[in-house]
């Protein structure tokens, strides 16, 4: 039995009803919604502010982000090129011990997976020796015949990625996606922290909670290690598609934390003898590295589509001939297919002989007749996503979707069973989210960064991102998502 | 530097130095239209010839009343030199140099934009709220120049803001020096010398220069002294000579500059030596306007040398004889 329960005074309230309701693990609270170790020091604090301290706080929040101008960019509203980040105050909490081994395992996930890109490119043992099937392959919409032979530097494809995990009702995390191409989100974990020590400086003190401003050195170095001039200082540039994209800011923000160059492709060219030049004020000056921030199919109109403007022409046959490095390399998306995630673990064990730290959601792959029948026969119950989609477009959630949804996405399936998975509806876990001035539960997930060159770093925490609205899966920025800072906190020794 | 960088930065300054100047010069001209005798006739429509808007403005109201030109001039989107499109251009360039500009710089012309969008349409109201946001405008534009100054490193993006500044802020005094050809004088000689004197301490003020007038030159304001003050005092940060001797130390610290560098000499020395002030009215509005165009090639020498250079995909062109002889008449 439920009442309305205050956790000390008489100041903040947890939504007691919201949570009588959900079944999903809680980051913060435990089952008695009582606050779980790792989380007391913060809601001790947070019931010592009044309603009216947090009402200004709140107020101050966005009054910060809107003076810090963090934005994002929405492609629907023409004219409005930018609307201010949806930020929650209530962080996120987990603890260093529960945080290093999943660090170890995203570190082992990329080790693994840019071996696989790597082989795929070259020898393919990983086909020859039956572990990866050739169809696969073949159907795979981002593998890029114009890399094929090609060996980057340290034989690492993707330097940055981003993956996405979820925690399941019983606390497992797994890893849901990858993103190997040019995941985004970082910018917004560092102004997420900048906000909070503005916002709520007291709070710092109670807990210590390890910092996480080192990404963008850790990433001047990672792409660093790419020059083709090692010893020199590099010239590095980031390459974005201009002001009009969503992640224009965080393009901008990077660069500037970096001291990179920030460049549009029309900024560049490639002479003929293969290296990429800026068009600066004193004339042409060699690009060393080229952090891009565009797809492969923009890259290049000589090699991939003629019709883009985003791209330098010639930059392919730069990258090919080692007069620049690239990141990510162009092709590494192969290994950022949901088909293909369905094999990392068997990936992890053939390329590092050890098993997965962090699983995979179970999942089905259609191309399988058995599977495949399973998926049909049980559409209402699994979560369907097409191979090379991202952003949560394309997909079927069987449980939401209309039986007539469910037929058409049933023919989808049986017409290219290459191009589909699923896996059952997880019970994503939540955390407290200050709403109408009270914490009811949001569902979330977590983006931590990779990055892999000459090194292999990954970030303290990460991105998480929280569906604002009640009962919402959906975290994704452009469809009501917010997001909040996450702590990685040192317990305290016992 | 980045050309395409360059360029933004060098439009930024320009742009917050307009929106600057456009502010000053509604508050000065305010302040002498409350002085002045009934019979004189210089009134707001002055205003949008100085800045050479009148076109424009015409364009889109059928009004000419104070109200309608404060619009106009301080809230009309459809006005590129109104003080909102200047801050919005400002800031959108802003937003995509903040590689090369301190973090809060970002976050002074943001603040300055969301000011200007809130207070723009209860500036146009009353001539009391027009003064204090406008002033408000000038103070928050000033927060910027101390930060660039203080906090920047005075490195290429440094001196292309300074470029900016100062070939906009000539443009604009060379502007506001004509203002006495846009006045039409009463028959009267008591009344004209009266109207005069106050149309020159105006000119004076939105210059902020009257107190440097009167301390450096005379305590009396004469025409041909605040002509040649505006033009020449190279103690002046606002004349002409200045101006366009802080653009010769900015074009000395930029790559393959001496043609450019030796115009600019050139084209100061003219006018310290051109006695501008014994020209008549007439006269002195055709000088202003060889002026602006000689500002104008400044700004097309740069464009073509440092932003442009590659638009046809060839290496910046040698300076051609259009930019060799841009000092010429």
């Amino acid at each position: 039995m439920f009442t309305m329960q205050k956790l000390v005074n008489n100041t903040m309230e947890i939504t007691t009803s919201e949570y009588a309701d959900s079944t999903a693990y809680d980051e913060l609270l435990g089952t008695d919604l009582l606050p779980r170790p790792v989380a007391k020091p913060l809601l001790d604090y947070l019931n010592s502010l009044d309603h009216a301290e947090l009402a200004a706080r709140r107020q101050a929040v966005d009054a910060t982000i809107k003076a810090m101008g963090i934005t994002f960019t929405v492609y629907s509203e023409a004219g409005n090129i930018d609307r201010t980040w949806p930020f929650d105050p209530i962080p996120r909490v987990m603890a260093r011990t529960e945080w290093a081994r999943i660090q170890d395992g995203l570190k082992q996930r990329l080790t693994a997976l840019n071996l696989f890109i790597n082989d795929l490119y070259n020898e393919q043992h990983i086909v020859k020796d039956g572990v990866f099937p050739l169809e696969v392959l073949a159907g795979s919409g981002n593998f890029r015949p114009q890399c094929v032979g090609v060996t980057p530097r340290f034989g690492v494809w993707a330097h940055i990625s981003g993956t996405d995990l979820v925690r399941d009702r019983d606390g497992t995390v797994y890893v849901l996606e990858d993103n190997l191409r040019v995941p985004s989100g970082v910018s917004y974990m560092l102004e997420n922290r900048q906000i909070m020590k503005r916002i709520f400086p007291e709070v710092f003190r109670t807990t210590h909670i390890l910092p996480v401003d080192d990404y963008p050195t850790q990433l001047f170095e990672t792409l660093a290690a790419l020059s083709p001039r090692p010893g020199d200082q590099p010239v590095i540039a980031v390459l974005t598609p201009g002001i009009y994209n969503s992640a224009y800011f965080e393009h901008s923000y990077l660069a500037q934390q970096m001291g990179a160059y920030l460049v549009e492709g029309s900024d560049l060219v490639v002479g003929s003898d293969d290296v990429v030049y800026m068009k600066s004020i004193s004339g042409l000056q060699q690009v060393d590295v080229i952090y891009r921030r565009i797809d492969d199919g923009f890259l290049d109109p000589d090699a991939f589509r003629p019709d883009s403007t985003l791209g330098v022409r010639g930059l392919m046959r730069a990258w090919k001939s080692g007069k620049v490095g690239i990141a990510n390399a162009p092709g590494a998306g192969v290994a950022d297919d949901k088909v293909v995630y369905t094999f990392v673990p068997q990936i992890i064990r053939y390329y590092l002989d050890q098993d997965p730290i962090i699983d995979n959601v179970p999942s089905y792959l259609c191309m399988y007749d058995d599977q495949r029948e399973h998926v049909l026969a049980n559409l209402d119950k699994l979560v369907v996503k097409p191979a090379n989609e991202s952003g949560g477009y394309g997909m079927l959630i069987g449980e939401r979707a209309t039986q007539e949804e469910r037929d058409q996405f049933a023919e989808l399936i049986r017409a290219n069973p290459r191009n589909y998975m699923a896996q059952p509806t997880l019970d994503i876990s939540t955390a407290p989210t200050l709403v109408d001035g009270q914490l009811a539960p949001r569902h979330l997930d977590l983006r931590p960064f990779v990055l892999q060159s000459d090194r292999l770093y990954a970030t303290t925490g990460g991105l998480t991102r929280v569906a604002m609205n009640k009962g919402s899966l959906v975290v994704n920025s452009s469809q009501g998502g917010g997001s909040k800072d996450t702590w990685i906190v040192q317990e305290e020794d016992s | 530097m980045l050309a395409r960088a360059a360029e933004k930065l060098y439009w930024m300054a320009r742009y917050l130095e307009r929106a600057e100047n456009t502010a000053r010069l509604i508050n000065s001209t305010t302040h002498v239209l409350l002085d002045l005798p009934l019979g004189a006739s210089f009134g707001w429509t002055n205003l949008l010839e100085i800045v050479g808007l009148d076109d424009l403005f015409h364009q889109h109201y059928s009004q000419t009343d104070e109200e309608a030109i404060m619009r106009f001039l301080i809230e009309d989107a459809r006005n590129p030199g109104s003080i909102l499109s200047c801050v919005q251009y400002a800031r959108e360039n802003t937003r995509t140099l903040r590689e090369v500009l301190p973090a809060e710089i970002w976050e002074r012309t943001n603040g300055m934009y969301l000011y200007i969008k809130e207070n723009a349409t209860i500036a146009c109201r009353s001539r009391r709220n027009r003064y204090m946001v406008l002033d408000t405008i000038i103070e928050q534009r000033h927060a910027i120049v101390g930060l660039i100054s203080g906090t920047m490193g005075h490195d290429l993006a440094y001196q292309l803001i300074k470029l900016g500044r100062n070939i906009e802020r000539a443009d604009m005094t060379t502007r506001i020096l004509d203002i006495g050809s846009a006045v039409r004088f009463p028959q009267d000689n008591v009344l004209k010398e009266a109207l005069m004197e106050r149309i020159w301490m105006s000119t004076l003020n939105s210059l902020s220069a009257y107190q440097n007038y009167r301390r450096l030159v005379n305590m009396h304001v004469h025409r041909n002294d605040v002509v040649n003050f505006l033009l020449c005092d190279d103690r002046l940060p606002r004349s002409v000579a200045h101006c366009l001797g802080e653009v010769e130390s900015c074009l000395r610290l930029m790559p393959q500059s001496q043609q450019l560098q030796m115009n600019v000499t050139e084209l100061s020395h003219r006018i310290v030596q051109g006695h501008a002030e014994r020209l008549d009215a007439p006269a002195l509005h055709e000088y202003m306007d060889w002026l602006q165009t000689k500002l104008g090639k400044i700004n097309d020498a740069l464009t073509q040398r440092y932003f442009h250079a590659y638009d046809n995909g060839m290496p910046p062109p040698a300076p051609d004889q259009a930019e060799i002889e841009f000092a010429e008449q």
